[in-house]
Parts: C-alpha cells; sequence; structure tokens
C-alpha cells in the first residue's frame, strides 16, 4: 500500500466526519487510513481471520502436494467401513475418532476428502480472482488511459464476453478443462470472469487521467507505462480490490454450481461442489455427505463476502455519513451527527461543505452512486454494469 | 435518437454474432459429439456414427460448421430460403421447434421470481436504509449475506425435502402442536420488534403482543382445519380490504388528507359489494373474465379518484386504482383458497408438488388450474427468489443512504415536507436510478443461473435443454439457448440504458 | 359549461367500457367442467429421464430408450422377451414358423381381425413393409470414407442395420401370410419382428395408396451396388417418410403419425413435460392393459425422480442404482422396492496390441491380481445383496448355459486374487499398466482404484489412463488394458463376432485367437441350439484361458413404485419398467 504515497493530490476523505479525526492526521497514508478502518470492522476482521483459518487447517491437516499433513488418512485411499461410514466426531467429551466426517460410499476418509475439496475450492477462488483481476486491470487502464479505436475495440470485446452468462461459458470451459484440475479450470474460468472489474477500471481511469497530478506526470515527462502504472493505478486500487473480492465470493458458488452440473472438476480429486454433486442423492439417508461440504461452502463464500463489505465500507466511506435514526435522535456527539441536524435545521452551508469531499473519485460524468454500484453487482460476475461504457461515451 | 437506436442495435447484432462464435467453438470442443456411438456395440455402429457426421456436418471445422449455423440465423431474419434454421438436435428435432416451449417453461419460473426479487429487494432494502445501523438492519445485513453465499442447488433441494414433503405429510394430520405455536410466536415476535424497533420496553411489548397473537390465530387455524380448508370469509376479507386501504391512503397522501380517505372508502365500500355480489360470476370464470374484472376494477378506482379529484386528482385516481386492484385481489384470493379442498382431492391430499410445472392431464377451472401453476411454481420461485433478492437488498439499501445524504433531500427536509414525501417522492425516485443497470443485468443471470433449479425440479425449460446439449455436444441446442440468453440480455441492457436516460436528465442517449 | 363536459366524457366513456366488458365477461364464462371421469379406469404416472423425440425407434436419431418403449407398447410385436429374456410368441397377433434350415425359410402369418388403431386391418402389407425396412433389400449404394452416398441409392437407414439378407419374400394370396428365404442361416432368425409400421399410412404420407406403395415393393428389383439402378420414386419417398416423418417434438397435428397396433395408442403430449397413453380399442390381444390412462412425465433428474415418489406425484420410477437411492426409497412409506440385475456388464479388457499384454504370462499374472469381490461389494453389493461377480464372458446369470459354462470355462482361476502366483509369474518384473476407463462414472473410477491398489501389491505400476472422452479412445488402443461396460440386448447372438472375431470393429483390445475368432464367425450361421450353446462355451472358455480380461459385475438395477400400483415386475431389458405393463393395476 505503500505506493500510493504521494500520488493523491489533494488529502481526500476528511469529511468522513464518522471517522474521527484521526484519519485526517498528517502523514498517514490512505492505505493505513484504509486498514485501519477496516480493522474497525470487527465483522469483516473475524470473517477474514475465519477464513485463513479453515485455509491453514485445511492444508495443515492433509498436507499439500508431496508434504504430509497431520491427519493419518489421505482424501485417496480407500479404508474400511468404520461406524457404517457414518461421522465418529463427537463434540463432547471431544473427540475425533476415526472418520470424524465419515466416509463416503467406497470407505474414503471424508476428512480428507472434504478439507482436500476446501484447498481446490480455495485455490479455484483464488486464482480465478487474481487472473480475472490482472486481466480486467490490464484491459480496463489500457482503454481508459488511451480511449479512443482502442478502447472502443477493448470495450466490444468486453460486451462478446459479457453477453454470455457466467454459469453457462463456465459450464462449457469445465466440461473442456475439468480434467485440467483445479488449477487449469480457474485459469479458464478466470478468462471468463474479467469483464466486470474491466469495466469498473476504466471509468476510474477515465476520470483519473484527467486529473492534475496525471498532467503533472505527463509534463515531467513519464512514459505511459508509468502513468498508468505508477500514477493512475495506486488511485484505483480501492474500486479494483472491492470487485475483485466480490469476484472471488461468486467464484466458489460459480465453482460449486459447474461442478454440481458435472462439469467441474473431476473425480479422484475433489471439490466442495463434486462433493455434494456425488452425494446428493445421500441427503436423506447419509446426511453427512451433504452437510460437510455444504457447511464450508456457505462458511468461505459468507466470509468472503463479509469481507469485501468490510473492504467497501472502508474504501468508501459515503455510506456512513447518513442514519436517520441519529438524525432524529439528534444527539451531537459526533460531527456527522451535528452536520446532519444542521443540516436537517436548514443550515445548508455545513451540508454543502460535506457534500464537496473530493473522496468522489471514479465517477466520470456519469450518474452518482455508480462506482458503487459497479462494485456491489461484481459479486455476480455474469455482467454487472454492462450498460457502463455506453453511458461513459455519451 | 433514431441514429442512437440505429447504431446500438448494429453493434448489438456485431456483438451477438462475435459471441456466438465463441460460444460455437467452445461447445464443438467441449466434448466428443460422437461418444455415445464410438462406445456402443450396434452393429451398425459405422453407418450410425456416419449419419450422425452427416447431418450434423462434423466432418467440417467448427468454424465452418458455426458459418452454416449463422446461415440458418440470418434466414430467421431475412426470409429467403426455407425459413428460420436453428439446426437439429443429434435426434433430427428441429431446435426452432424446441426453443420456443423450453423458453416457454423457463419465463414461467423466471419472470415472477424476478418481479418478485426487485420488489422486495428494493423494498427491504429501503427500510433497512431507514432504519441503517439498526438491529433490524444488522439481521437482514446477515440474512441477505448469508443467503447470498447460498449455492442455489442447496436451496432447492432443501425447500423440496423439508417444505414440500414436510408441508405435505404435515397435512396428513394438520394440528399444530402447543410446542409449535410457541415456537412459532416467538419467532415471528423476534421479527416483528426487529422490524418495529424503538426503546427496549417499546420492544418487549411488541414482541409479547406480536407472539401471542401469532399463535393465537395459528391456533384458531389449526382447529378450525384452516389448511385443509383454508379461506378467509367475509370478516377477514372486510378487514382486509380496509387495512388496504389505509396503507395506499398512508402511504401515497398521507393519513390527514380527506379526499383520500374518501377515494379508498368508495373502492374498499365497492370491492365489499362485489365480494357479495359477484360469487356467481367467479364460480364460471375463466382466464379471460378475470383479466376483464382485473381492468375494470382498476378502472373503477380511477374513475372514483377522478370523481373524488379535487386539488391533487392524479394522487387521488392513483389511490383509487392502487387500492380497487389489491382489494379485488383479496377477493379473488379468498375464491382461490375455496377451491382448494377440491385441489388437494385431486392430488391425494399431497398438494404441494416437488417436479414438473404442472400436473398431467389436470382438467379443471380456473381455480384449480390456478392452484396447480401455484403449487408447482412456488418452491422454484422461492428458491430463484431468495438468492437473487439478497442483492437487490444491499444494493437499494446503499442507494438509498446515498441518496439521503443528497443535498436535494435536506433541501426538501428543510423546506419542512414530511418525511413520507421526502423519501417516497425525493429519495425513493432516485434510488431507482442506479437499480435499473442491476436489474438488466440480472436478468441474462438469472436466466443463466435457472439452469440447476430447472434441474433440481425438473422443468424441462431451457436450462435442461443447455444441459442436456451439453452432455452430448449437441451444439445446436446450446447454441439455440445461447441465443435467448444473450438476446434478452442484450435487450434488457439497452432498454437499461433508456430507462436510466428517462429517470436521469444528466445521461442523454446520442 | 366547459367543466362539466370535461366531466361527462370520461363518464360516458367508462359507462361504455363497463358495458363492453360486461358483454364480454357474459362470453368469457365457462361452465364448470365435470371432474375426471373415474369410469374410464385408473390414472398410472410413471416417470422417465429423457422426453420421446421420435415415434420411430429404428432409426439412427430415434434409437433412444424411451422411443422404444413406446414403440413397444404401441406396435405390433411377434414376440416378448420373458424375465429371463427368453422368447414368447404372441399368438394373438399372428404366428410365425420355420419351414426348412437350409435355406431358412420362415413363414408369418397374422390372425384374421388384426387391427390398428384406426380400425384398418393388419395385413401381409403391414409385413413387406416391416421386411423391406429391415433387410436392404434395395438398397444400391456405395459410401465414401464420410458416409456421404457416391453411386446408388440408400433407402431405408436403421438403427439396427442390416444384419440378415433374404430373397423377395412371398405374400399369400389371402394377403395374411408372408415368408421368407434366408441367403443363409442366420442364428438369430427367431428376433426378426417383420411388422412395425402401419403401411397404409406410410402411403398415404407420400401421397399414394396400400397397393401401388406393395407394388413398388414387388416390383423394385434387388440393389446391386455395382450396377445400381435408377431409383424407384414412390419407394425412395416411403423411406424418406419412415426415416424422419416419425420425428416430432410434439404431439403431432398428422393423426395417422400415431396409429398404433398395440396395446396402448399416445393421445397427449404436453412438451418437455409428460405423454399420455390410452388403451387401444381396437387391440384385443392378451396384451389388453388394466387402466385408463397411462401418463409418462419427462423428469430428468434422477433425485427429483425419487422425490416425485415420495411426494406421490409419480407411481413408477426406473432410478439409477444407487446404495442411497435404495436406502431412502426404503425409508419412505407406501414405496414398493425391487432390485435385479441389468443386462448391462462392466468388464476388465486387456489390449492383445500392447506391448506389457502381449505376453499370456502377463495377462495372466494381472488378471491375478484384479480383486473382483471387492470392487462388487462396495459398487454392487450395497443395492443388490445377492449379487455374485459374474463369470463369463458370454453369458449372463439366469441365462441358459451360464451355469454350464462356468463350470468349464476356466473362470475359477481367477476367484480369488492370488498376489504371490502373480508375483512368481512376473519373476521381478514390474511393468506398467495404463488403464483407460471413464472418469467421469464413479463406479469405473472405483473399480479402477481397487485395481491399482491391489496390482500395485504384484509389482505393477497401474497408470492412471482415464478420460471423459473415453469412448473414442477405446479403438486407438494407446492403453494396456480397459474397464468399461457392453449393453447386450438380453436375447440374440449379434455379441459373438464384435467381440471375438480378429479384426471387428468392436473388437477393440485386439483379441487374436484364431479359433475363437473362426467359432464367433460360425455361430452366426448356427441355427441349431445344442451347437450353438456349444460354440458359445468353447468361446468363453478360450476366452479366459487365452486372458482375455474379466468380467467384472452385472450393473445393478432398481424399480421403485408406489404401493397402490400393483404388477410391476423386475426386468434387467432395454424395455425396462414397461415390459410388462399389461400386467399393471392400480
Amino acid at each position: 500500500m505503500s505506493t500510493i504515497q504521494g500520488n493523491l493530490p489533494e488529502p481526500t476523505l476528511n469529511d468522513d466526519a464518522s471517522d474521527g479525526q484521526a484519519d485526517t492526521k498528517k502523514g498517514q497514508s490512505q492505505g493505513r487510513i484504509i486498514l485501519r478502518r477496516f480493522l474497525r470492522s470487527k465483522v469483516a476482521v473475524a470473517a477474514l481471520i475465519i477464513y485463513l483459518l479453515i485455509l491453514v487447517f485445511s492444508i495443515s491437516a492433509i498436507g499439500i502436494g508431496p508434504i504430509h499433513g497431520w491427519w493419518h488418512y489421505t482424501y485417496k485411499e480407500l479404508n474400511p467401513q468404520v461406524n457404517q461410514g457414518a461421522p465418529t466426531l463427537s463434540l463432547w467429551p471431544f473427540s475425533l475418532g476415526e472418520h470424524p466426517f465419515g466416509q463416503d460410499r467406497i470407505g474414503k476418509d471424508y476428512f480428507a476428502l472434504t478439507m482436500r475439496g476446501i484447498q481446490n475450492s480455495v485455490l479455484v477462488m483464488v486464482v480465478l480472482g487474481v487472473f480475472a483481476t490482472v486481466v480486467g486491470v490490464v484491459v480496463g487502464a489500457i482503454a481508459g488511459y488511451f480511449r479512443g479505436w482502442v478502447d472502443a475495440v477493448l470495450m466490444r470485446i468486453t460486451d462478446i464476453f459479457i453477453v454470455i452468462p457466467a454459469l453457462v461459458v463456465g459450464a462449457i470451459v469445465g466440461r473442456t478443462a475439468g480434467g485440467l484440475g483445479a488449477f487449469g479450470l480457474a485459469i479458464l474460468l478466470g478468462l471468463v470472469s474479467w469483464m466486470v472489474i474491466a469495466r469498473l477500471v476504466r471509468a476510474e481511469f477515465l476520470a483519473l487521467r484527467e486529473r492534475e497530478f496525471v498532467e503533472a506526470a505527463r509534463v515531467a515527462g513519464a512514459s505511459d507505462a508509468r502513468i498508468i502504472f505508477r500514477h493512475i493505478l495506486p488511485n484505483a486500487v480501492g474500486v479494483i480490490i472491492v470487485a475483485s473480492t466480490l469476484l472471488i465470493a461468486s467464484a466458489i458458488l460459480l465453482e460449486t454450481a459447474i461442478s454440481y452440473l458435472g462439469f467441474g472438476i473431476k473425480p479422484p480429486d475433489s471439490s466442495l461442489g463434486l462433493l455434494i454433486s456425488q452425494n446428493q442423492s445421500a441427503f436423506t439417508t447419509r446426511p453427512w455427505l451433504f452437510w460437510w461440504p455444504a457447511l464450508f461452502i456457505v462458511l468461505l463464500a459468507l466470509c468472503v463476502n463479509f469481507v469485501g463489505d468490510g473492504l467497501r465500507e472502508a474504501f468508501d466511506p459515503r455510506q456512513q455519513r447518513f442514519s436517520l435514526r441519529r438524525t432524529k435522535e439528534t444527539e451531537p456527539t459526533e460531527d456527522e451527527a451535528a452536520a446532519q441536524v444542521n443540516a436537517a435545521n436548514a443550515a445548508n452551508v455545513a451540508g454543502t461543505t460535506i457534500d464537496d469531499g473530493p473522496s468522489r473519485a471514479g465517477v466520470p460524468d456519469g450518474p452518482a452512486s455508480d462506482d458503487s454500484a459497479g462494485g456491489d453487482s461484481a459479486g455476480k460476475p455474469d455482467g454487472g454494469g454492462s450498460s457502463g461504457s455506453d453511458k461513459d461515451q455519451s | 435518437m433514431v441514429s442512437y437506436i440505429a447504431r446500438r442495435i448494429g453493434v448489438s447484432v456485431l456483438i451477438l454474432i462475435a459471441a456466438s462464435f465463441i460460444m460455437y467453438v467452445l461447445a464443438a470442443h467441449s466434448g466428443d459429439p460422437l461418444q455415445d456411438l464410438e462406445g456402443s456395440s450396434s452393429p451398425n455402429k459405422q453407418a450410425l456414427i456416419q449419419a450422425r457426421v452427416q447431418s450434423q456436418h462434423l466432418d467440417l471445422p467448427s468454424p465452418v460448421r458455426w458459418l452454416l449455423w449463422l446461415g440458418g440465423v440470418a434466414r430467421c431474419i431475412v426470409p429467403i430460403g426455407g425459413g428460420c434454421d436453428l439446426g437439429t438436435t443429434f435426434q433430427n428435432q428441429q431446435v426452432t421447434q424446441l426453443l420456443p416451449e423450453a423458453t416457454a417453461a423457463t419465463l414461467q419460473l423466471v419472470t415472477v421470481a424476478f418481479v418478485l426479487a426487485v420488489i422486495l429487494g428494493v423494498a427491504l432494502g429501503m427500510i433497512t436504509a431507514l432504519r441503517a445501523y439498526s438491529g433490524f438492519d444488522y439481521s437482514i445485513t446477515l440474512v441477505s449475506f448469508f443467503l447470498f453465499s447460498l449455492p442455489s442447488f442447496l436451496i432447492a433441494v432443501l425447500l423440496k425435502s423439508f417444505i414440500a414433503l414436510g408441508y405435505n405429510n404435515f397435512l396428513a394430520d394438520p394440528t399444530l402442536s402447543p410446542l409449535a405455536l410457541a415456537v412459532w410466536g416467538v419467532v415471528v415476535g423476534l421479527i416483528v420488534q426487529l422490524i418495529v424497533g424503538g426503546t427496549f420496553r417499546k420492544r418487549a411489548l411488541t414482541f409479547v403482543i406480536a407472539g401471542v397473537v401469532t399463535a393465537a390465530i395459528l391456533w384458531y387455524m389449526s382447529i378450525t382445519k384452516w389448511f385443509t380448508q383454508p379461506s378467509l370469509g367475509p370478516v377477514v376479507v372486510i378487514v382486509f380490504c380496509a387495512a388496504i386501504g389505509f396503507a395506499f391512503v398512508a402511504l401515497l397522501a398521507g393519513v390527514h388528507n380527506r379526499k383520500a380517505w374518501l377515494t379508498a372508502g368508495i373502492n374498499v365500500a365497492i370491492a365489499i359489494v362485489c365480494y357479495f355480489a359477484l360469487q356467481g360470476l367467479l364460480n364460471v370464470s375463466s382466464i379471460g373474465t378475470l383479466i376483464i374484472l382485473a381492468i375494470a376494477s382498476v378502472v373503477v378506482g380511477l374513475v372514483v379518484g377522478f370523481f373524488v379529484g379535487g386539488y391533487d386528482r392524479g394522487l387521488m385516481m392513483r389511490i383509487g386504482a392502487f387500492t380497487a386492484f389489491f382489494t379485488s385481489g383479496v377477493i379473488v384470493l379468498d375464491r382461490f383458497m375455496r377451491s382448494w379442498p377440491a385441489y388437494m382431492d385431486i392430488t391425494n391430499d399431497r398438494p404441494l408438488a416437488t417436479v414438473g410445472g404442472a400436473t398431467p392431464g389436470l382438467n379443471g377451472d380456473v381455480w384449480i388450474t390456478g392452484l396447480d401453476t401455484f403449487t408447482h411454481f412456488l418452491l422454484p420461485t422461492i428458491s430463484l427468489l431468495a438468492i437473487s433478492f439478497a442483492s437487490y437488498t444491499r444494493y437499494s439499501r446503499s442507494g438509498m443512504l446515498e441518496v439521503l445524504g443528497q443535498d436535494y433531500v435536506r433541501t426538501a427536509r428543510a423546506k419542512g415536507l414530511p418525511e413520507r414525501t421526502v423519501i417516497v417522492r425525493h429519495a425513493f425516485r432516485n434510488m431507482l436510478i442506479p437499480i435499473t443497470t442491476l436489474v438488466a443485468t440480472d436478468v441474462g443471470a438469472l436466466l443463466g443461473g435457472a439452469v440447476i433449479t430447472e434441474t433440481v425440479f425438473g422443468i424441462s425449460g431451457m436450462g435442461r435443454m443447455f444441459v442436456a446439449g451439453l452432455y452430448s455436444t449437441d451444439v445446436n441446442p446450446i447454441m439455440g439457448y445461447f441465443l435467448v440468453v444473450a438476446i434478452t440480455a442484450i435487450a434488457f441492457n439497452f432498454l437499461a440504458d433508456l430507462t436510466y436516460s428517462a429517470l436521469d436528465p444528466r445521461v442523454r442517449v446520442r | 359549461m366547459k367543466i362539466t363536459r370535461k366531466r361527462v366524457r370520461p363518464v360516458l366513456g367508462a359507462v361504455a367500457v363497463a358495458a363492453a366488458a360486461g358483454m364480454v365477461l357474459a362470453g368469457c364464462t365457462t361452465s364448470t367442467p365435470s371432474s375426471e371421469a373415474s369410469s374410464s379406469g385408473k390414472t398410472i404416472t410413471m416417470a422417465q429421464v429423457n422426453e420421446v423425440t421420435s415415434f420411430n425407434y429404428n432409426t439412427p436419431q430415434g434409437n433412444l430408450d424411451i422411443n422404444g418403449m413406446i414403440n413397444y407398447m404401441t406396435q405390433p410385436q411377434f414376440f416378448t422377451l420373458n424375465q429371463k429374456y427368453d422368447i414368447e410368441r404372441n399368438t394373438d397377433l399372428g404366428t410365425y414358423k420355420k419351414l426348412s434350415n437350409d435355406p431358412l425359410k420362415v413363414e408369418y402369418t397374422l390372425n384374421k381381425g388384426d387391427k390398428w388403431s384406426d380400425g384398418t386391418a393388419m395385413t401381409a402389407d403391414d409385413l413387406l413393409l416391416g421386411w423391406a425396412i429391415g433387410s436392404c433389400y434395395y438398397d444400391s449404394s456405395k459410401t465414401n470414407d464420410n458416409g456421404d452416398v457416391v453411386s446408388g441409392t440408400q433407402y431405408f437407414s436403421t438403427a439396427g442395420g442390416c444384419v440378415y439378407q433374404t430373397d423377395l419374400p412371398k405374400v399369400s394370396n389371402d394377403n395374411r401370410t408372408i415368408t421368407f428365404t434366408y441367403k443363409q442361416p442366420y442364428v438369430d432368425w427367431e428376433l426378426v419382428n417383420p411388422i412395425q409400421l402401419p403401411a397404409h399410412v406410410v402411403a398415404s404420407e407420400i401421397g399414394v395408396s396400400t397397393k401401388d406403395l406393395t407394388k413398388a415393393f414387388m416390383n423394385t428389383p434387388a440393389g446391386d451396388a455395382d450396377n445400381p439402378a435408377p431409383a424407384n420414386k414412390t419407394l425412395e419417398k416411403a423411406a424418406k417418410f419412415v426415416n424422419t416423418g416419425y420425428d416430432t417434438t410434439s404431439l403431432p397435428k398428422d393423426k395417422k403419425l400415431l396409429v398404433s397396433g398395440g396395446p396402448l395408442v399416445v393421445s397427449a403430449w404436453t412438451p418437455k413435460q409428460s405423454m399420455t397413453l390410452v388403451p387401444n380399442k381396437y387391440y384385443t390381444g392378451k396384451h389388453k392393459v388394466n387402466f385408463g390412462k397411462l401418463v409418462i412425465r419427462f423428469i430428468a433428474d434422477a433425485n427429483a425422480q425419487v422425490t416425485a415418489l415420495q411426494n406421490g406425484e409419480v407411481d413408477a420410477i426406473q432410478p439409477q442404482a444407487s446404495a442411497d437411492t435404495l436406502k431412502a426409497l426404503k425409508a419412505a412409506s407406501g414405496v414398493k422396492i425391487q432390485t435385479g440385475d441389468q443386462v448391462a456388464y462392466d468388464h476388465l479388457d486387456l489390449n492383445f496390441k500392447s506391448s506389457v499384454f502381449s505376453d499370456a504370462t502377463e495377462r495372466q499374472a494381472f488378471l491375478l491380481t484384479i480383486p473382483r469381490d471387492e470392487i462388487l461389494k462396495s459398487i454392487v453389493t450395497p443395492i443388490n445383496p445377492k449379487a455374485k461377480v459374474l463369470d463369463s464372458q458370454i453369458f449372463l446369470p439366469g441365462q441358459e448355459g451360464y451355469d454350464q459354462s462356468v463350470k468349464q470355462n476356466g473362470s475359477s482361476e481367477f476367484d480369488k486374487v492370488d498376489i504371490a502366483k502373480a508375483k512368481s509369474l512376473l519373476a521381478g518384473k514390474t511393468p506398467t499398466v495404463k488403464i483407460l476407463y471413464n472418469s467421469q462414472n464413479p463406479n469405473r473410477v472405483d473399480a479402477f482404484q481397487a485395481i491399482q491398489a491391489s496390482a500395485a501389491k504384484a509389482g505393477f505400476k497401474v497408470v492412471d489412463g482415464g478420460s471423459p472422452q473415453w469412448a473414442s479412445l477405446l479403438a486407438g488402443g494407446d492403453y494396456d488394458a480397459s474397464i468399461f461396460g457392453w449393453v447386450s440386448p438380453g436375447a440374440g447372438n449379434a455379441m459373438l463376432p464384435q467381440l471375438f472375431q480378429i479384426g471387428n470393429g468392436s473388437n477393440y483390445n485386439n483379441f487374436n485367437v484364431k479359433e475363437a475368432s473362426d467359432l464367433a464367425v460360425k455361430s452366426q450361421t448356427t441355427l441349431d441350439a445344442s451347437k450353438l450353446l456349444d460354440i458359445k462355451m468353447q468361446i468363453d472358455k478360450l476366452a479366459f484361458t487365452n486372458f482375455y480380461g474379466l468380467p467384472l459385475f452385472q450393473s445393478p438395477g432398481l424399480f421403485a413404485t408406489n404401493s397402490k400400483l400393483k404388477g410391476v415386475e423386475y426386468f434387467g431389458g432395454q424395455t425396462g419398467l414397461v415390459w410388462n405393463v399389461w400386467d399393471w393395476s392400480k
């Protein structure tokens, strides 16, 4: 985050009264401010910690690659059925037993399988997210920075990909690439999920490239690449991080859906979606085969969604400015509330200054709330904000 | 404007062509179209393979086949040389014949879910924004994130296993135990106190009242066998109608507007009279009758509003129309309920369906077939609704919060407009602007996502066609599906842009 | 004044609209429809995965199980298979008898009074059409590698292909009897059903009289690929109609396409949802049904079928057999379950052309490591506890000859895994074996994993050759062994040359034992039952002693029905549930 330092044209975000005055102290980089604000959101931090814990747990349990984990079974070996395959996990008194999550039909340890599924699902999430973000940022940056025919061509290409629902193209890609394993699948899915980010980054670039600091850099003789990567990109990082987080959240659901239809990762490897799909007929008879992977899918997706929400609020504090309740309760303990009360009492001046803050970087000439809108809709990579480009052109 | 539309359509067609190329080549290379035959033990395997190769042109490279396919599609627009041709499936079925049937099934499923999701999502989002950072807001946030994180098939499977089978099993002996009554009371009480909010005292009181009332109603329903023989009866119909009138007056005009009371009152009175007068007509109604009655009721509402009118005639007509429409809805609902026992009989007392779109060979009046559609589409619709409305809630919440902080809202408030007017007239309208974009882009996603819901609920719609085509690498049905979805997505995006410019004067289409 | 006028106009409008609405309302009402008549009998609802695509099963594109089921119930059959896959003659339709062995002559006679569902009598014209479709007598076509006809004419294209050749049949004077003279003895002559589609419908669809159609059949010379005669127009049109005219996606407007000669006739079809069949009132034979309506619902998802049965929406299902499905159904109240074997079986084949398995010792050593019992226990036993390991390459348990053949074919050597012996045969070698299988089929994956683990103990390095495209890789031979399944029709001997003849297109593993190959070819012209049995037993033995591979297990099957539905019996053949639809009642 330190790269952000120095590129900001003005001290931003000083209007965010609800965050108190600490944020506006001199010498604090934007990155640190955002980090602080993110850390203040307990739910988001807890979600992040849980997510990392699950990941570490799954990796340490069954190991990764050739390294063995602490769990004594692998997800590949067949074992004799213990307890008719039912889970041996007992919470009180706590004991894991032989197969804490039970066993599948042919006696594989379901704990190991689930852990492997988590690893693969997380791998898909991260690889897809990173890959799609990189592609999206490159496409969006080039389009937004160079404008003209480059922009037109790239955005039409984006439109072409956006026309096809993610699940549909994902199913086709999955069927083609299912044999490639989680990594190959994730890369290919990433190839068809970058469009939303490309659009958001483009919009961001269209606005930022007109700003004075870019002009200054250009006059100073900076190359295009330097301007893009050193000057503009750091300023667009908020939008990118938020959008890619939500993309990651939808990635696990996409992988799950594709595996459910039978076009995803293939056995003997495992993913959470595949486990559910294979065992859906066991729903009433051996529910654990269904519930363990379901639990982790929901948990992982929920964590990422909360982290994404925390990030969004950290990067975009405008939404916290107004609370009807606070206005009504008229408790002027915070500057924010005071400002609101003033506003409500027809003190227009106060309101105006608050609104004039430059934190609205990011939206070019489109209507208000377009960027936060895009951030939200990125949760569904199928086409969030696809009408954006045409508006911006006009 | 015209040139803008022409340009937009031109670009859309080019995009569609390019996307179809990608889709075609991807689909064609996703598997081996001859797999089932190559593994078969049929004595004339070679002949079978050759027959398929010939009919599907599998000997040509996929880009060439795409050109052939595109030629067929072009003939749908320019009628030269034999009309529309989207190719055939491996079973020699014309995709042009399959597609309308499949599309109809899917649209039936998606439309209701979509409309409900938008209405419910926007409404909840608004309420949470107005009560931002309250317990209610946090609970809705949690619930919507939870729904957002649920894989769609999970919710579908759960609904099917627990609600359908569970409720049908419950109907075999429809009595609620005291424990069940207590649980329901507590749950509803908790929810209601969250919505109402306020001080602890107020919340506790709300909780107790709501819980007790809920339990009492359920107990009454249980002892009167309401679940197997539901009906509203005259009293409840009258109460409901009055409540609807009150709600629209309060929402649209405010409780101090006498003219509004008069408009709503007249309409409610007409509705109550109609409830007793029209039963004979309803018994012999067809779908056409119901549509006419619906239109008639709106007209009556408008006319009443017009005559009461006064300085705010438009508003009165709106109140009248809404009141009339929804009160007649109550009457129709009551009539549907009274057909329930007959419908239970037809379905062997297991009304909630788990599969398909209709009971095969059902032969009944509009009430029975209406109930049949209801029981078949209830659960799939809920499962689609649950996952898509979550994003609308989040979206409209943040949109509303943002709008409420704007200058013009402050100005409106500052000049002393009542809170209701500020929210309904100023904030709501502006909040809708960004929602249109989401709505448009969501349509494509929803059509795509329906694949899984269709699979779980055994509805043979477009999604099924796509999945089946993909399993056997049968490209033509896949492309038929793609055409419908892509055109819908493009069309809705276009519509969204037009709506956008209508709602937001800052955006201009060129 | 102005104001009043403004007020009056809408009022008048409203009155006019109300009046109009009232009039339309009166027209729009319906009388209460009578509730479903119960006098016509009960409705039975069953579920099927696929939708009907054609009313003619016997075309390359129409060859789906569901189409076969519909044809089975709506087309006349001279015979049906019983539960043991034996042929049972349907003398209520007509009789057939073998007149002589060499040349093989068979005479078919329709009973007097046989009628199609539109009341038209069945005649030898129908038999002649059936024969013309199945015999390829008129074809004079030559095709290139792409399947394009380069010369001559190809008339009827069938799913089954031209498996027998006869001379032009003789038709009796009363037009009820037809006699086939086969060019060479045909082992499965009893499986030829020379009646399928109504000739009068085909004739009227192409705009000629039945007589003209028959004339065209009688007067067109046999096809000669080297000197093709110009195509007969009538015949060409008839063939084109039969080949594609029955393909449809919804209930055809042309009711002639629905004309049935079986116990049921299609009466309604809601595309994508269900098809309804009602009794054929002109059918008087012993397969008359005991219910009023058969509704077939198309439910693609197997789990959805199970819930639909539990919820009483369907009465009978034939779900994919898995232990969990079975358990879930057992737990449901009012559901009756029947399990059994299908006519399909999974097997491991060794590639005789591969570098490893061209050596018989290594073949033997590998087969000795196959844990057949373990595979059976993990895959089949949970569904069918009575299941046993399959011990014959040719016979299925329950068929005549299975027990006899198992005793002599040498399969007992592989009853148990014998790692020690395998090791000694290998003598320290550690060959690498690549096994091809369908990596998307969990059963095959399980079997592969079990084999991999067991063979490793003897020193084999088993390489995973699993692929979703396994079928197209089968013929390539780039593997040492393969695991896949065969589906046999239950009766007949067409499989023998396919599996054992050297150079046959379906002999994927290049089994090259001359003796077995010759026997397999000979079997196709053997009419004597005991001789045929002897040949089959010999081939079975040769397959084991030459280490062809090993049969693993018969695929398990599962029928589940509502306990109100009576008469459903298990059957493993391709007609599935409906094989005895005439015994059903509710």
